[in-house]
């Protein structure tokens, strides 16, 4: 009797694992999008149809977000899809100013489709950010074709104190098929910390394949294929920048020392005024 | 500067003032140019950074915007009234502007201490320490905008001086309104208004160079506080200041307000500077400061501006440098180009000064000098190399304020007192008569 009941507890218990892993919502892959789907989207830029709508730089809620953007007309994907291949991603410089390396290569790029224009939608990490003015005057040098930051982009707030932002950078494929982009960047302010040192990791950029915004029925529409999406955690080694940070145990006797100082400061100027001034007088009732 | 090696008192004629002139403008006109070209052509810009902040904020306003949709755009929308021709004519126009307010600085000097009587040779020497020092002449032709501010402070000495008390008082509200430092001059201009020898309408009598002064030291009177000088100084700069705020406030609401009033007063920047606040700042960044602690960092700066105004406040143009310096070294966050609030007041304050240049002045000059420099290189570790040199560079900025206190305290200790209104004419002292 015992034993059949155990038997019996085992299996509505496999049994119950089994449902529950059925509702499990990490296999999404019906709901989100993934690589060489195809959506569309009205706008110039991805993610300004993003932030129309939503206001959080999360990565599932971007892939439920396009999956919902339908094609008002069902074009036949190519014979053989266009693929990705990520050469080269590093950060490149020194200090606080540096520049975010990305290479890329189109195996079985057809230079003839509509779709010849690369987006690379970059999330920067917390703790560093772009400066849409200086990556204007790049576009106008033609670096990119396009290129728009989105999120926070205030230029003087330290880290802990700012949200993330998004670069959208759309760039001509060449004959070739191969990219390269050179993205810079800046470090915030980072929160204090014990070791001096603040670490921030880049995954990898989603990438889509693009055609040109085509008037299209009732509304303009842009024909996007996506190239690689959610791998912004690499499982490879990612690319880090190590950036300078305060050390939480300096923090007491910096105040005083800065404190003490001020105050030996003020009283030496306050001394040599108050004597030079009664040399003065001293002077003067000399004189007269 | 010793009155009594004056014995050739023409300088030699390549030294005229005049060609002084001619030469600075042509230096700053050649610069401009050329910082044209360096923007085309280099990665690096001539240009400052504030410059297309500022012509950005100038070509909203034309177009009939808010300056403030431009973020990091702080200044008074007058600012950006004075740079629309920047859209209209060349996008030069303001540094053209600016420089042109340089020289008119350099002119102002010379034309002070020609009021008070000094020699040619040191009013000349005096006038190139402003018109030939590397600073000033690169901070207008890259497009910064303090020597309008200095221009005004100038004026407003020379308005003082010839006793229009009317047109220093709306000087003085209007460049309040256009930067908040100037506050710090009102007492001792206040204080000077002395009624027994400041009457409006009238020029006052000048304390001259040649004249050593004998001027008693005057009891301070409440009663005279609200003297009728005083009380319309009071009244008219503060006018100024409301209307302009008004009308600023009436275009462009809360966001005026906010950017470009209280943002300076409550500006409390974490990011590296020569302030030795910046890492005590830093490192507090996370939780706000109490009242009490925001007190505390500021009875320093509050002390030495009480004292500097109340030992010296006669001699108005001493005064101004001393607030000024120590206004700068106190502040929680000090930029380079705060330093020309002062270097615009220091040839004012050079021929009353016994300090010679061998050594003393020559020291004092290496110590400041070097001082930055040293600070300069931390920052350049930690900005451009990526190095945590935080606490390194905190400590360039202690002695930074170490080299600003003594180079302080060696002006004030060589400094001949000179009351700007002094007694009458004669420079023969037993001639003396007195004003009633």
């Amino acid at each position: 009797m015992e034993s059949s009941k155990r038997g019996r507890s085992v299996i509505s218990a496999i049994f119950i694992f089994f449902a529950l892993s059925c509702f499990n919502p990490i296999s999404t892959t019906q709901v989100e999008l993934s690589d060489s789907d195809t959506f569309c989207v009205s706008d110039h830029y991805i993610m300004q149809s993003y932030f129309t709508t939503n206001s959080s730089l999360d990565e599932s809620e971007f892939r439920s977000f396009l999956r919902l953007q339908q094609c008002s007309e069902n074009i036949s994907n190519e014979d053989v899809p266009v693929v990705a291949m990520l050469q080269q991603r590093d950060i490149t410089g020194e200090g606080s100013h540096r520049h975010l390396l990305t290479s890329i290569k189109l195996r079985s790029f057809n230079s003839q489709s509509q779709l010849h224009e690369v987006v690379i939608v970059e999330r920067l990490p917390l703790g560093v950010f772009a400066d849409p003015f200086e990556l204007q005057s790049l576009q106008q040098r033609r670096a990119f074709r396009d290129v728009s930051v989105f999120g926070d982009t205030d230029l003087e707030q330290p880290s802990f104190r700012s949200n993330r932002s998004v670069v959208e950078i759309h760039v001509d494929v060449s004959e070739t098929g191969e990219i390269s982009v050179k993205l810079p960047l800046h470090a915030r302010y980072q929160p204090i910390g014990e070791s001096g040192y603040s670490r921030v990791e880049f995954g990898e950029p989603d990438l889509f394949l693009c055609s040109r915004l085509v008037p299209n029925e009732e509304h303009e529409q842009r024909r996007c294929l996506v190239l690689s999406i959610g791998r912004s955690k690499t499982e490879t080694s990612s690319v880090v920048w190590e950036i300078p940070a305060g050390i939480r145990s300096h923090t007491e006797y910096v105040s005083v020392i800065t404190f003490v100082a001020a105050v030996l400061s003020a009283l030496s100027i306050l001394v040599a005024s108050v004597l030079s001034s009664k040399v003065e007088s001293c002077k003067n009732t000399k004189q007269s | 500067m010793s009155r009594a090696s004056d014995k050739t008192d023409e300088p030699p004629k390549w030294m005229s003032f005049r060609s002084l002139l001619v030469s600075s403008m042509l230096l700053r006109f050649f610069l401009i140019i050329y910082g044209e070209w360096q923007d085309a052509h280099m990665e690096v810009r001539y240009t400052d950074v504030d410059y297309i902040v500022f012509s950005d904020a100038a070509s909203l306003m034309a177009s009939g915007e808010s300056p403030y949709k431009r973020t990091t755009y702080r200044y008074s929308p007058l600012l950006a009234l004075l740079l629309v021709p920047n859209s209209i004519f060349h996008r030069s126009w303001g540094k053209f502007l600016f420089s042109a307010s340089d020289l008119l600085v350099g002119l102002f000097i010379r034309m002070i201490l020609k009021q008070r009587k000094v020699s040619e040779k040191v009013c000349t020497v005096s006038v190139m320490v402003w018109l030939l020092n590397p600073f000033t002449f690169t901070i207008g032709t890259r497009g910064n905008c303090e020597p309008i501010v200095c221009a005004m402070i100038l004026w407003i000495i020379i308005s003082l001086m010839k006793g229009n008390l009317s047109q220093a008082a709306f000087w003085y509200g209007l460049v309040v309104h256009f930067r908040v430092y100037p506050i710090i001059y009102a007492l001792p201009i206040i204080l000077v208004l002395d009624s027994k020898l400041f009457r409006s309408g009238h020029k006052p009598p000048l304390e001259d160079w040649t004249h050593t002064s004998s001027t008693e030291k005057r009891t301070f009177h409440l009663k005279s506080l609200f003297s009728r000088e005083r009380i319309m100084f009071g009244l008219i700069s503060g006018g100024v200041f409301l209307a302009c705020n008004a009308v600023s406030f009436y275009f462009y609401g809360h966001e005026f307000l906010h950017e470009a009033l209280l943002y300076h007063l409550t500006r409390t920047d974490p990011r590296h500077n020569f302030s030795i606040y910046f890492y005590h700042i830093y490192l507090h960044y996370e939780r706000r400061f109490s009242a009490v602690e925001k007190l505390i960092s500021f009875l320093p700066q509050f002390t030495v501006q009480l004292a500097l105004v109340f030992c010296f406040s006669q001699d108005l143009v001493f005064t101004m440098f001393l607030q000024t310096v120590a206004f700068v070294a106190f502040n929680k966050v000090i930029t380079a180009q705060y330093f020309v609030w002062f270097y615009c007041l220091l040839p004012l304050i050079l021929p009353w000064s016994r300090m010679k240049m061998k050594w003393e002045g020559l020291l004092c000059i290496v110590l400041w000098i070097g001082a930055q420099s040293h600070w300069l290189l931390w920052g350049y570790m930690l900005e451009f190399k990526g190095l945590n040199v935080f606490l390194q560079l905190w400590l360039a900025s202690l002695v930074f304020l170490a080299a600003n206190t003594f180079v302080l305290v060696k002006i004030i200790q060589r400094h001949r007192f000179s009351p700007l209104f002094g007694q009458c004419v004669s420079s023969d002292r037993k001639n003396v008569t007195k004003l009633d």
